[in-house]
């Protein structure tokens, strides 16, 4: 039997994603919510927006497209990880005799997946109301490239910083006032290359190959502050900082 | 070794005042003209330094909160975001002095360049980082260092994405090469600023570390009074 | 009434007194400028005047927004630094009584 550190993350992984999804599979929330979504905004997209003509609906569809990915994106990942806080898995499964590196795959993995099924019915959904958007349907494997290296890179991201603030206990702070400014570049990437692609630019694939090196760097960064951000406090010392801050708050009231 | 410390302030600001008022009647009276941009050039000579203490700070505050995370210091914690406010200050030096200056120029506040966008969008980061830093309280200060983190990651890669996303772009003309006077004059008010902003950060940093420790003794006085 | 008046006029006079050339045949400019010539001057010296003054303008709030920054937040680090002195001597008087009453030390 293996046990080398790789093939060991992987298995892990591979076992709770599929704990994750079976999860998700008995109610089916998240997929649920986050594809109604997808069609709210799509319906609130197409009632705006449904009087441009071609030639203004084509700097447009790249922004509606991944501006409704990082909405989605945020609804997901606030609903998934309310779960966890709820339910207080997270704790547990931080405290289990697991990878947190494969914590962190996991919920990406199933994360990434919602947001693929959401994409499944946006990208059509624009590409049937502005005319713009028929490339989408002319190029399919592109489209579905850009699309999933994307949204990879959207949910590296955005799973570090809704685990923590799932995990801290503190507050609960806006996700997307965390989250969109750190975005930003894999946002602007996924803009570019689809504009790229909507222009039939010849430099499609050295877009592509970027925004897969963006990604790299993004789970790399990812993964390697996932375990630093969320097993940092020790319960008993967090007791303690809390006091500190209540009592630190109402010295600050009473000083003038 | 405490004395010494406290020397540093003082002394900094020492060095940054005669820089300061060098650098300022250099800049208005033994500076030239630039040429195509006429008077209103002079609002670079604070103007890029800013942007430059802007992105400076950022990475001291990633580095910072890098060293916080893995040391588990709150030194490193106080230097974090010291650091991030004196780079929201900058940034927004940068991001009002850079519409008037453009206004003069070129008769429009905003062009769209790859270096407006950047630090426009460094400074959200920035912006975020101290939201959270102040309301997120104690629970959710590794996250906020997640969050400096990442601003200092992200500064190459929105330059990157800024400079492709402008191709689909009309591009604006780019400063000329400046003769080496315009220089001369540069230097020294990029000194005085970076003295003055490093003074400014270690009395900060210094503010934060004491008030951690003041809050420490405070629980620590009323564990041994229960 | 006003000092100033006299040379205006006079030189408002001299203005309106010279005859457009194109009425003159042998008019032979007194000075090495043509009037078009100084028109244009003019126009120019209107021109980069006006860019000065807006110039001036521009800078004047640039460097009055930085400076003004600079001060507010040197006013935000002294504030707080009184606050810190009134925590510290705040603890230093709960920590003397606490000795006076015997307590145990933290």
């Amino acid at each position: 039997m293996l046990h080398l550190a790789p093939v060991r993350l992987l298995r892990q992984s591979l076992l709770l994603l599929r704990s994750e999804l079976r999860q998700e599979l008995r109610d089916l929330e998240l997929v649920l919510t986050s594809t109604f979504f997808t069609l709210v905004v799509l319906g609130m997209f197409y009632l705006s927006f449904a009087a441009l003509e071609k030639k203004h609906t084509l700097p447009a569809v790249p922004g509606l497209l991944w501006l409704t990915v990082a909405f989605v994106g945020t609804i997901t990942l606030t609903r998934a990880f309310d779960r966890e806080r709820e339910a207080d898995t997270l704790r547990a499964l931080l405290a289990a005799p697991v990878e947190r590196l494969a914590i962190y795959v996991a919920k990406a993995g199933s994360t990434l997946l919602v947001l693929l099924v959401c994409c499944a019915l946006l990208v059509p959904g624009l590409a049937s109301m502005f005319p713009a958007g028929q490339v989408f349907w002319d190029m399919p494997l592109e489209t579905a490239a850009l699309v999933v290296l994307g949204c990879l890179g959207y949910v590296a991201i955005g799973t570090l910083f809704a685990a923590g603030l799932a995990g801290g206990g503190g507050k609960n702070m806006l996700l997307a006032v965390i989250l969109y400014p750190v975005t930003t570049p894999v946002l602007m990437f996924a803009l570019v290359t689809t504009r790229a692609l909507l222009d039939n630019n010849p430099n499609l694939p050295s877009y592509l190959g970027q925004m897969a090196a963006l990604d790299v760097i993004l789970l790399g960064v990812g993964a390697l502050l996932f375990e630093p951000v969320l097993v940092g406090s020790a319960p008993a010392r967090s007791a303690a900082a809390a006091q500190r801050a209540a009592r630190a708050g109402a010295r600050r009231q009473e000083s003038p | 070794m405490k004395r010494k410390s406290e020397l540093v302030v003082p002394l900094l600001f020492v060095a940054a005042a005669p820089l300061v008022v060098y650098s300022v009647q250099r800049v208005f009276l033994h500076t030239p003209n630039e040429r195509t941009m006429g008077t209103a050039f002079k609002i670079f000579f604070f103007h890029v330094p800013m942007g430059w203490l802007c992105m400076l700070m950022a990475l001291i505050s990633g580095i910072a909160a890098y060293v916080q995370l893995r040391r588990r210091s709150r030194t490193a914690g106080a230097v974090a975001l010291a650091a991030a406010e004196i780079g929201f200050l900058g940034g927004l030096g940068v991001l009002l002095t850079g519409p008037i200056w453009g206004h003069a120029t070129w008769g429009t506040p905003w062009t769209g360049d790859a270096r407006q966008v950047t630090t426009a969008l460094l400074w959200l980061v920035i912006a975020a980082y101290l939201l959270l830093r102040h309301f997120g309280q104690h629970a959710s200060e590794r996250l906020a260092a997640a969050l400096a983190i990442f601003g200092a990651v992200n500064v190459p890669l929105i330059y990157y994405a800024v400079k492709l996303w402008k191709t689909t772009h009309p591009t604006t003309g780019v400063v000329a090469k400046l003769p080496p006077e315009m220089w001369a004059t540069f230097w020294p008010g990029l000194a005085a600023l970076l003295l003055v902003s490093f003074g400014l950060f270690a009395i900060r940093a210094r503010q934060l570390i004491l008030a951690g420790e003041l809050d420490e003794a405070y629980v620590r006085l009323e564990d041994s009074r229960a | 009434m006003t000092p100033i008046a006299p040379p205006v006029l006079i030189t408002g006079l001299a203005f309106h007194a010279e005859p457009p050339p194109a009425e003159v045949g042998d008019y032979v400019p007194a000075v090495g400028t043509s009037r078009e010539e100084k028109e244009i001057l003019a126009t120019l010296e209107d021109k980069a005047a006006a860019k000065t003054a807006s110039d001036y303008q521009h800078i004047v709030w640039a460097y009055g927004i930085l400076w003004a920054l600079f001060a507010a937040y040197g006013l935000f680090l002294w504030r707080r630094s009184a606050r810190l002195r009134a925590d510290v001597d705040v603890l230093r008087r709960a920590l003397e009584r606490t000795e006076a009453g015997g307590g145990p030390r933290g």
